[in-house]
């Protein structure tokens, strides 16, 4: 891999990681509601995103191995 | 309850963890780029921030100048995406940073924010130095301490007798200090110079004054000017050379070797010797006249194992110091205190530092416990052994048979003098040590 190529990676990696980290803190937010620390109506909008940033990351990690993918090809 | 500005551009993300940090029971502001980060900061004081390494308007780390600019710096965890950046920001902004690598846990953010209490515990128990420098609240100590307040505030010269590694050196840095005065502290050590260029050490030298002497130098007497020298195994200097330093002492004036000026000096001159008093006065190595010019006011330094309470203020003082060096957080247990205050350090405060370093550098650098060797041993630690502590549980004719040995080895072997220095009669000690059945039947 050129280093080129990895720092094109860097920032598939990068922006992959966003929102993992959108749904680790949405999860630790479901976990309050169920516990009763936050309102449960807080519990089913995070679910929702968690759903949404689960979907944003399989996006990325698709453009990536295209993107990347295209390279090799060349 | 701690003021935290959490510094992230991704705003579901700072949503979520102002939720679960306020539940946390902080109150928290939160800042999409460094420029309303510095905003806040200009408003608000905060305890804590938590900041995201990447952000639209540039690196988190450009924050840190900011930041050690206010008049409470507040604690920085850095938020990085990557846990390889870790080790880079290590290098830029020192080991005392916390991390949080994303995707961040609620357990992560609980326990950098506690960190802050916990980081308060040890500055709770700050270890005092005196005089910015000594460590020890032991009676000993504290009589010491009385001695460096009333002797710095006098112009006497100073002479500190004490073991190897009790820290004579710091103490005439201390009396020094302790003293204000305006000129500045010059140490040499007398036994690390040859005869012929101790003169020029000490008095410094005019050009030409010698093959070498390519240039004028000043002694350390002349540095000294108006401040504290402190002169180092003054016992060790040839004794030829000690009238030059008593014409010094007496006339207060220095003529640099080569030279014909006389140069007035005015400092206060701090000695010292690993020798006892005894020693000096029996073994000729320092000329009486000499020894009471320097000796106006002598300090003794206690031997660490006659201050063993202290031992773990001094070892928790090294470790934080090899801590902040290093970035490692070892901690003592307390019974690895008890261990450290049992041994004698025949090397006293020098030899306990060593052996706190060493453990330190063998201990897994990823846990904060510290490895301490099965046993503590020193090839200085012989000595010791002749002169064991008396504890009970031991006969007298035990410890009289001790007493004997030693005596017979201080004075070589000779048994009429042994006999007088233990007060009996030299048949007694044949006779004991007929008992001990050290003598042939003839002797």
């Amino acid at each position: 891999m050129t280093s080129d190529e990895f720092s094109k990676l860097s920032v598939f990696v990068h922006d992959a990681r966003k929102p993992l980290n959108r749904i680790s803190m949405q999860a630790e937010l479901v976990k309050m509601a169920l516990n009763g620390d936050v309102p449960p109506e807080k519990a089913v909008a995070a679910l929702d995103k968690i759903i949404s940033s689960a979907k944003d990351c399989s996006h990325t990690l698709t453009e990536m191995t295209s993107e990347l993918g295209d390279n090799i090809a060349d | 309850m701690l003021t935290v500005l959490l510094v992230d551009d991704d705003a579901e993300f700072t949503e979520v963890a102002c939720t679960i940090i306020e539940f946390l029971g902080h109150e928290v502001l939160t800042a999409g780029t460094l420029e309303e980060a510095r905003d806040w900061l200009k408003k608000e004081t905060f305890d804590h921030v938590l900041l995201d390494f990447m952000l639209p308007d540039g690196s988190g780390a450009h924050l840190f100048n900011e930041l050690d600019a206010l008049p409470k710096r507040p604690r920085v965890t850095l938020i990085t995406g990557h846990p390889s950046v870790k080790s880079v920001i290590k290098g830029l902004c020192g080991p005392t940073v916390d991390y949080l690598v994303k995707p961040i846990q609620r357990e992560e953010i609980e326990a950098v924010l506690s960190q802050k209490k916990k980081g308060n515990e040890p500055v709770e128990e700050k270890i005092e130095k005196h005089f910015d420098l000594l460590i020890g609240e032991s009676p000993v100590m504290k009589d010491l301490y009385k001695l460096i307040a009333r002797v710095s505030k006098t112009s006497a010269n100073v002479m500190l007798l004490g073991e190897s590694g009790v820290g004579k050196e710091v103490v005439a840095a201390a009396i020094h200090r302790a003293s204000e005065s305006e000129g500045p502290y010059i140490a040499t050590n007398c036994g690390a110079f040859s005869k012929e260029l101790i003169g020029s050490e000490l008095f410094g030298h005019e050009k030409g004054a010698f093959t070498g002497a390519v240039g004028r130098k000043e002694g350390v007497f002349e540095q000294a000017e108006g401040g504290t020298l402190f002169l180092d195994e003054i016992t060790e200097m040839p004794i030829d050379m000690q009238p030059n330093l008593l014409r010094v002492l007496e006339n207060k004036v220095v003529l640099r070797v080569g030279g014909t000026k006389s140069i007035p000096v005015n400092c206060r001159v701090v000695s010292a010797t690993n020798r006892t008093m005894e020693e000096i006065a029996q073994s000729k190595v320092l000329r009486e006249d000499i020894y009471f010019r320097l000796a106006v006011f002598p300090i003794t330094i206690p031997p660490l194992r006659d201050r063993k309470e202290d031992i773990p203020l001094l070892a928790k003082t090294f470790i934080s110091e090899f801590n902040k060096d290093n970035g490692s957080s070892y901690r003592w247990e307390d019974g690895q205190l008890e261990t450290l205050k049992a041994y004698d350090w025949p090397g006293n405060v020098r030899e306990l530092r060593h052996f706190v370093h060493r453990a330190a550098i063998m201990s897994d650098p990823e846990k904060s416990e510290i490895e301490l060797p099965k046993t503590i041993e020193s090839p200085f630690a012989q000595k010791q052994s002749t002169t064991p502590a008396l504890q009970a549980g031991r006969t007298i004719e035990d410890v009289e048979k001790e007493l004997i040995y030693a005596t017979l080895e201080k004075v070589n072997g000779n048994k009429t003098t042994a006999a007088e220095m233990l007060g009996i009669s030299t048949k007694t000690l044949y006779n004991r040590l007929h008992a001990y059945g050290d003598l042939s039947k003839d002797e």
